[in-house]
């Protein structure tokens, strides 16, 4: 679907893994690696990346979801709409006009919306990009039939675990982390900066609170919408949030 | 009257959804057409009002495989809207960073998309079965590739320590310094891989192309205030949008880019080894005399072993970059938002990637455009292939249609950065 | 006993005395400044500690400065603690390994190299000493654990200055370093106090060019310390605080403090006490082998209370409640110690600056209800097996009991019996392991019944007979058998509930003299859910014993009881004097406790079976905590008044 592919990519990254993964599960369409294309019959598995963002994506989705068993979507634009869902706090018609001349050319739906939104999802892998080990960890669980063993907590139990300095704390940054979706192993404050969100609102999300403290501390609202609204924006939790300090 | 299509609905071992059709009709080629049917991002619209800042997280996202490419473009262009002068030990660490998605991109499309074509298989998972070596080799270069960006930039797809003004964070030289043995391993295997590539048997075709890469001090990468354009002399990146035209065509969600006359021309590996040989690391331009290449490289099959001296030069770059750190006391410059345009242009692994920004002075994007390698070459895969396919007719037709796919293979395209760009700018009504 | 000689070290020589601890083969790990804080991290020498340096804390708020002075230890505690090196973020417990049928569990051993601690304050040995009574002291004994405290050389630091968030003197840990160290050093101008509480630590000095220390010395010693305690920035009023806290469950400030906190774990995450893990099976596809690791969770997180799908603790208040209430008030039942050592990482470390003192003295006096009393801590004699690694067992038998549950019977791998109530962990290669209640055993059998309903027990229920899975346990309490001699006995079980009675039920059976009179009490969904029917109606023909089923959906075919089996009970003599078990759902187990409330029954003769997420079932993962209990080592068979004033409550 609408993605930059980097969630696919993600597979092919798993340079020690591929050839094992070759022979234990039996890959049957996968046009980034494969020209043996099997789009026929029914899947145990099928992993979807990107968004729903035109009329044939929506048709399709719909298709894949009556032929698999199960249907785990991968990435941010799967699981939130991705970065892209930015147009849905926008004019549709005028975001069309900036990038193409004649818009009647390109079809597109309104939002990019995720593939949950649709149809059925048996499980959300989330990220943007997706964690390699998680995906790993997605098609094992699969293989040997348990629950993924992928926690929805928040960004800084994994700060924490890799010993990082908390960059809201010590530097004063902005950070996501307390409200995001694990799974990136807290990268962003390992690199000294305040995490973006790119995993998505985890449960409980309290941005509320959050955004008061930043608010606080001499952010401004405008501050706030961008810090909500970048790549899972269109996520209910950020999105409500982003929405609460729109001028 | 005959009439004979060639096609494929869904090109598979390239980056993002496209397909291509070739009409022949009673032996003349027709019409040839690469449609690109990703979804459009629109991009360009959506960095309006964000904060510079954010750019290059935002732009990372047009492409999974090439995000350092974007993101290394639209810094460059910011900085010189600021008039931001970056601390010269910041350079090293980019180019090191670049180096790393040159491996890791060139590497990808030698051994899993487009070897498979050369030896007869349809994936490199396949391809294993009987060349596991190789496929394991491949793996293991790209690996390395990875793993330094993901020690530069936490991880490989996106990274997220590159910022306006240099890096969020430097590496202690101890870190770096655990990259030595993996890359003076894959500096050997890179040197076999060219060996490799330079023996595979190819079809020979002889195009007439005009190149065109990024010009600096050193082989076209990071850095580079002149595009050299094959004989046209060269320009200022600011002229880009005097010498390059972009245009929507109905068939495509992507914009094609030719020269201002009209002429198609050719970014990527060969244009910037036709270009640069002279700037190429001496342990790439031994591999090159080694690979009997002869310059200029014309053929387009050739771009696999190409790719290989690439990927070499990258090595041979990196290795030294290590050695000579130093971790830089600042790893970044602070800057203050001021109104200004920036024009900035680098090599990502399939060519030449353009950015412009018009920011305002309260540090917010105020207009965006990005020209990707691949829309660029767009016009010229057309025309590649209604060359190649009068050619093609005494074959069977899954042959020959196999042989058009590798052909538009060969330019590594990626069709998710080619999707949501342009030249037009519509102001928003208020 | 007179106290150990101190002695006297010039400031140069602290080089000396770290050059030598180096030379006898422990790595150091000290303070050292790394970007924004004060870490701790592997140093070689003193060029490496926060020479110079402080920090300045507030709620929230952590930045390092410059001191006027060189001071080497001038600094509070900072984002790490010792917890990390003893008890790391991420370890392997188990490793397996599946041939065939075949599975091996072998222990995954920590080797530590000796390692020397650098500038460890009273608060924070007090936290070690703290989770040696989790690790170490509990049932049973964490192997791990006690082989990295063994590798370690404790060289503790006196504070003489306090930070803003600092309240070790309001805890009682500090800021004089209690025992459990090996060198004490006391920085002053000029050199250091140090004394010596070990031979080690002894040995140490007399190897140092370190003379007797001066009375001065002694005073101004004493004088930091006391200064110190004087300017804490925080303070806290422990006086009752666990009966207070569990007293008023329902305050107001819960709600309002959930406002505010994120719900990140990072409170949890700096505690250098909080020791709650999640234990997971890390495989690669259909691999043969897999590593069962654990790594550190938090009671603010959803999975740490999920069972079964449903999450115990859904909203932010009920986690910030387990929190506080644990870290003040459970820890007392369940250590004999409050939980908190006063360090204040809590507070400065909190993203959004929540004060636990400000909010503990918010209950404390808005209206509080009164305390209550709490449970005392039990006393344990700790076993030395691995309480973590299973035994492989064969399958034996298989016995399909309905359509979605079946009686596994495996082989004994343990000499210690199981009685009945208790429980066994089962496990499965790349799955993971799960609580089940033993439903029966003999010499050389023990039996399981199980519904396959998650992923672990669907797994387990298709296994065959031939092959093996793993086994740890027994563990956990049992139905007290012996206290209903001479009385009436009233078992009441709803739907799988009835597995870990029906033990209970073929000893009181079998021993009709001591049990004269045995009721069983049992609804089950439908007549096809019946577990055990021959047993129940053999059961039933005893002159000991009675049996009623109940169903709560009737088919065409039943003819027996329709309805819950609070409407079965309710139609029946609830005796005074006698004794009940129950075990089923909790909101049947509300239903029944409320019918003998009804009748009178006092709380101390009823027994209920409570269930909990559970990981380690040893004592060491917190996960199963039930208020001021575990589930895994004080339950599962809880008497009722032990557990009335949470039994039912929201949030635990």
């Amino acid at each position: 679907m609408a993605s930059c592919d980097g969630c696919q990519l993600t597979l092919l990254d798993c340079e020690d893994e591929l050839l094992a993964l070759g022979e234990a599960v039996d890959i049957v369409h996968f046009p980034e690696a494969s020209s043996a294309l099997r789009p026929q019959g029914r899947f145990d598995l099928t992993l979807v990346e990107g968004s729903i963002s035109t009329p044939e994506q929506l048709e399709e989705i719909r298709h894949i979801r009556a032929v698999s068993h199960a249907l785990v979507v991968i990435g941010a634009c799967a699981t939130s709409g991705g970065v892209q869902a930015l147009r849905n706090f926008a004019d549709h018609e005028q975001f069309m006009r900036v990038v193409y001349a004649t818009p009647s050319y390109v079809s597109s739906l309104a939002d990019s919306t995720p593939i949950s939104a649709h149809v059925p999802v048996d499980f959300e892998l989330r990220g943007c990009p997706i964690d390699k080990a998680q995906l790993l960890e997605v098609i094992t669980a699969s293989v040997v039939g348990r629950k993924p063993g992928i926690p929805n907590e928040a960004v800084c139990m994994e700060c924490k675990r890799r010993g990082v300095v908390c960059v809201m704390v010590a530097r004063g940054q902005t950070c996501l982390g307390p409200v995001t979706h694990a799974g990136c192993g807290a990268l962003c404050p390992a690199y000294d900066r305040g995490c973006y969100g790119c995993f998505g609102p985890r449960e409980s999300a309290n941005t509320g609170s959050l955004a008061t403290w930043e608010l606080g501390r001499g952010r401004s609202k405008a501050d706030m919408v961008r810090a909500f609204r970048l790549i899972t924006g269109a996520a209910p939790a950020f999105e409500h949030e982003s929405k609460r300090h729109e001028p | 009257m005959t009439e004979t299509v060639y096609k494929v609905d869904m090109l598979a071992r390239v980056e993002g959804e496209g397909r291509f059709s070739v009409q022949v009709h009673d032996g003349e080629v027709t019409g040839a057409e690469l449609s690109i049917f990703e979804a459009p991002r629109f991009f360009e619209a959506l960095l309006r009002g964000r904060s510079l800042a954010e750019v290059p997280d935002i732009v990372a996202r047009i492409c999974g495989i090439c995000p350092i490419a974007y993101q290394m473009s639209s810094v460059r262009a910011l900085e010189s809207a600021l008039e931001l002068v970056v601390p010269a030990e910041v350079w090293p660490l980019r180019r090191l960073l670049y180096c790393g998605e040159w491996i890791a991109s060139h590497v990808l499309h030698m051994f899993l998309l487009h070897a498979p074509d050369y030896l007869g298989y349809d994936s490199a998972i396949e391809m294993a079965a009987d060349h596991r070596e190789l496929v394991e080799r491949g793996l293991h270069m790209k690996k390395i590739g990875n793993q330094v960006i993901e020690l530069l930039g936490g991880r490989a797809i996106h990274p997220v320590s590159v910022r306006v003004g240099g890096f969020t964070r430097a590496p202690r030289p101890r870190e770096l310094d655990e990259l030595r043995p993996a890359l003076a391993l894959g500096l050997d295997q890179a040197l076999e891989t060219v060996e490799w590539a330079a023996k595979l048997a190819k079809p020979s075709q002889d195009n007439d192309y005009v190149f065109v890469a990024v010009k600096g001090d050193d082989y076209p990468l990071e850095r580079g205030d002149r595009l050299a354009i094959s004989d046209r002399g060269d320009i200022a990146v600011e002229e880009f949008n005097e010498a390059f035209h972009e245009a929507q065509v109905e068939r495509s969600n992507a914009l094609h880019c030719r020269l201002a006359d009209g002429a198609a021309y050719l970014c990527g590996p060969l244009a910037r080894l036709n270009l640069f040989a002279d700037k190429l690391h001496p342990r790439a331009r031994e591999a090159l005399e080694r690979s009997e290449l002869r310059l200029p490289v014309r053929n387009p099959y050739e771009s696999i072993t190409v790719r290989a001296i690439e990927v070499v030069h990258a090595f041979a770059e990196a290795v030294d970059i290590v050695a000579a750190y130093r971790r830089p006391a600042q790893p970044f410059v602070a800057w203050r938002p001021r109104a200004g345009v920036g024009h900035g242009a680098t090599e990502a692994p399939r060519g030449l990637l353009y950015h412009r920004y018009v920011v305002t002075d309260e540090g917010e994007v105020a207009q965006a455009q990005i020209v990707p390698p691949t829309s660029q070459n767009q016009a010229r895969i057309e025309q590649d292939l209604v060359a190649l396919v009068p050619s093609l007719l005494t074959l069977p037709h899954d042959q020959a249609t196999r042989r058009c796919e590798q052909l538009i293979r060969a330019y590594d395209p990626c069709i998710s950065c080619a999707t949501h760009f342009l030249t037009y700018d519509v102001e928003a009504t208020p | 006993m007179t106290p150990p000689p101190a002695h006297w070290l010039e400031r140069d020589e602290l080089g000396h005395l770290l050059a030598l601890i180096r030379g006898d083969g422990y790595r150091l790990i000290g303070p050292t400044v790394d970007g924004a804080a004060i870490i701790y991290d592997e140093i070689e020498g003193v060029d490496e500690l926060p020479v110079g340096w402080t920090d300045e804390q507030a709620p929230g708020r952590y930045r390092l400065r410059r001191r006027d002075d060189d001071a080497i230890f001038g600094f509070a505690v900072g984002p790490h603690s010792w917890k990390q090196r003893l008890f790391p973020a991420r370890e392997p417990l188990v490793q397996i390994r599946r041939d065939g049928d075949d599975i091996r569990f072998s222990a995954a051993r920590a080797d530590p190299p000796p390692t020397a601690f650098i500038g460890v304050r009273a608060c924070e040995l007090a936290a070690i000493e703290l989770q040696d009574r989790v690790f170490v002291r509990g049932p049973f004994v964490d192997h791990r654990y006690a082989a990295r405290r063994e590798a370690c050389l404790i060289i503790a630091v006196n504070c003489v200055e306090a930070g803003e968030l600092c309240f070790c003197a309001s805890m009682g840990t500090g800021p004089r370093v209690g025992p459990g160290y090996d060198l004490c050093l006391t920085e002053l101008d000029g050199g250091f106090v140090v004394e010596a509480e070990t031979e080690a630590g002894a040995a140490l000095v007399q190897r140092l060019d370190a003379r007797a220390a001066a009375d001065a010395e002694l005073t101004a010693r004493d004088a930091g310390l006391d200064s110190c305690r004087q300017t804490m920035g925080r303070e806290l009023d422990t006086e009752g605080l666990p009966g207070l806290l569990f007293g008023n469950l329902d305050h107001p400030r819960w709600t309002e403090v959930a406002e505010r906190c994120l719900a990140c774990g990072n409170c949890t995450q700096v505690c250098p006490t909080c020791f709650c893990f999640d234990v997971k099976d890390v495989s690669l596809l259909a691999n043969a082998e897999t590593a069962r690791e654990r790594s550190w969770d938090s009671c603010f997180g959803q999975d740490h209370s999920t069972i079964h799908g449903a999450v115990f603790r859904p909203a932010i208040a009920d986690r910030y409640r387990q929190w506080l209430t644990h870290k003040f008030a459970s820890w007392t039942s369940q250590f004999d110690a409050s939980g908190c050592v006063g360090c204040g990482r809590c507070i400065a470390w909190c993203p959004v600056g929540i004060d636990v003192t400000e909010e503990l003295s918010a209950i404390r006096s808005q209206d509080p209800k009164p305390a209550i009393e709490l449970p005392r801590p039990q006393v344990w004699w700790p076993r030395e097996d691995d309480p973590l690694v299973p035994a492989p067992a064969r399958v034996l038998e298989v016995q399909p009991e309905t359509p979605d549950t079946v009686t596994l019977v495996i082989e004994r791998t343990t000499a210690v019996r199981e009685e009945p109530g208790q429980f066994n962990m089962l496990s499965l290669p790349a799955i993971g392991d799960v609580p089940i209640s033993v439903s029966g055993s003999g010499e050389d059998f023990v039996e399981h019944t199980l519904r396959g309903v998650g992923r672990a027990t669907k797994a387990l229920s298709e296994l065959r007979p031939g092959q093996r899975l793993g086994v740890r346990g027994p563990f956990g309490s049992r139905w007290p058998i012996e206290l209903a001699k001479d009385h009436p006995l009233t078992l009441i079980a709803g739907g799988v509930g009835l597995t870990p009675l029906r033990s209970a039920m073929q000893q009181l059976a079998a021993n009709p003299d001591d049990y004269p009179a045995v009721r069983l009490f049992y609804g089950a969904r439908s007549a096809a859910d019946i577990l055990y029917d021959t047993e129940l109606l053999a059961w039933d023909s005893l002159p000991s014993c009675d049996v009623s089923v109940t169903v709560d959906q009737a088919s065409r075919r039943w003819l027996g009881n329709i309805g819950f089996v609070t409407r079965l009970l309710r139609r029946k003599e609830l005796p005074l004097d006698g004794r009940y078990f129950i075990c089923g759902p909790e909101v049947m187990m509300r239903q029944v406790l409320f019918l003998l409330d009804e009748a009178g029954v006092p709380k101390s003769h009823r027994f209920v079976s409570i269930e909990r997420n559970m990981k380690c079932a040893a004592g060491f993962c917190g996960r199963c905590q039930y208020g001021p209990y575990f589930v895994c080592k004080d339950g599962p068979i809880f008497r009722h008044d032990h557990i009335d004033f949470i039994f039912g409550q929201p949030g635990f």
